[in-house]
């Protein structure tokens, strides 16, 4: 009886989180591998692994970052386990594809492309700030870097697009 | 703040909000700040890409006999009946004397011990985003024993444990594949790297300077780039 409470109570806790961070799960997913249909199975995989280790989650407010971290080390995973190349703009697969041409608006995909041609090391940090909201003291945990490091890859990472952007 | 360093800042972050002094008396730099942020703007419409339905996996049913939610990684569940086997086992490992010396448990290798420890200690082991207090850190790593910057990482616990006799910095960070236990020993020597291996767990014991530090995370989780890391951060002061 107290087990298939504890169960419930479980399942439903797991159920709020991914409620609220599946989309932050897949995006950081998407713009880490750079196709929709690998971003699906990486959050796939990672809501299963989020599952079996939920216990090892205590603090409520630290539920992104944990989830976010199993996201990366999924994808890490998943290109291990593929050894996949690296994305070639000009030659680009359907599901890459897809993921710069969501909606009729040039500038907008003009800057997709953008993002999409940055360097993986440069590409990242600029998500987790802009898009997840993370201090750079707190990106730098989460991708193992000192906090001068990732200044200088943000940094980089916002010139790079605006000689992108102004090419075009 | 020169205007350079102002800009490496505002590229770096945006929304920066050091340098006022400098901004106000810097045209080009008010205008740097406004395109920056404007690229951003660009940047973050880029980045919210449509998100496809939620389809939850078929996820496995987990067994949830204990209602709080700490985590013991490396104990195995038991089943009752054989707790009868253990007990026996126990009673001849202790006729036998093989382990057991007066009250004192004595350990194969340095690695033995610290895992017995962590074993004891499964509340270390939390995945958390809230750091340890300076203070609390110091009083653990005390200036005359060790010297520590932050670039190891987010210390999220530190304690002082007792390690073949010696009370020793005792402290977890958070690694990329769970939670990383390490032990700063100044007084304990190793001749050479040595590994820990455990269930589920993956570790080091590397020897720096007069004494060692150990290093233990997830078995999947890659050492060598904490060790490094780690190494960086500390300075024996003896």
């Amino acid at each position: 009886m107290q087990n298939s409470e504890n169960s419930a109570k479980r399942r439903q806790r797991f159920d709020q989180y991914v409620a609220v961070y599946h989309q932050d799960m897949y995006r950081y997913a998407a713009w880490l591998c750079r196709d929709k249909a690998i971003a699906e199975d990486v959050v796939q995989e990672a809501m299963l692994r989020a599952w079996k280790s939920l216990d090892a989650l205590r603090e409520e407010t630290s539920a992104k970052q944990w989830l976010l971290t199993i996201v990366r080390r999924e994808n890490a995973r998943y290109f291990e386990r593929k050894r996949l190349e690296t994305v070639d703009i000009d030659n680009l697969t359907a599901s890459q594809a897809a993921l710069l041409a969501e909606q009729p608006d040039d500038e907008l995909d003009s800057m997709r492309a953008a993002i999409f041609e940055l360097e993986d090391d440069y590409r990242e940090p600029l998500v987790l700030q802009v898009l997840m909201g993370y201090s750079t003291q707190e990106i730098a945990t989460q991708m193992g870097l000192k906090q001068g490091a990732v200044l200088t890859r943000l940094h980089r990472a916002r010139l790079q697009l605006k000689e992108m952007m102004a090419r075009l | 703040m020169n205007c350079e360093e102002y800009r490496e800042s505002i590229a770096a972050d945006p929304s920066f909000d050091g340098g006022a002094g400098h901004l106000t008396g810097c045209a080009e730099c008010q205008a740097y700040r406004s395109e920056m942020q404007a690229l951003d703007e660009q940047i973050k419409r880029a980045l919210v890409l449509e998100v496809p339905d939620l389809v939850v996996p078929e996820l496995p049913e987990i067994v949830t006999a204990k209602s709080d939610n700490v985590v013991a990684l490396r104990r195995r569940q038991v089943a009752p009946r054989v707790w009868f086997a253990m007990a026996a086992t126990i009673v001849v490992a202790a006729l036998i004397g093989i382990r057991i010396v007066g009250t004192d448990l004595q350990y194969d290798s340095l690695g033995e011990e610290i895992l017995a420890h962590l074993d004891h200690e499964p509340f270390s082991l939390r995945v958390t985003d809230i750091a340890v207090t300076d203070a609390q850190l110091n009083a653990v790593v005390p200036r005359d024993v060790a010297r520590l910057d932050h670039s190891a990482g987010l210390i999220t616990y530190a304690q002082s444990c007792p390690i073949r006799g010696h009370d020793v910095p005792h402290l977890v960070i958070q690694g990329e594949y769970g939670p990383i236990t390490i032990l700063l020993m100044p007084e304990e020597a190793v001749s050479g790297p040595e590994t820990i291996h455990g269930e589920n767990i993956n570790g080091v014991i590397l020897p720096v300077g007069n004494g060692s530090i150990a290093i233990i995370g997830e078995s999947e989780e890659r050492l060598d780039r904490i060790q490094e890391r780690v190494l960086e951060s500390v300075t024996w002061s003896t």
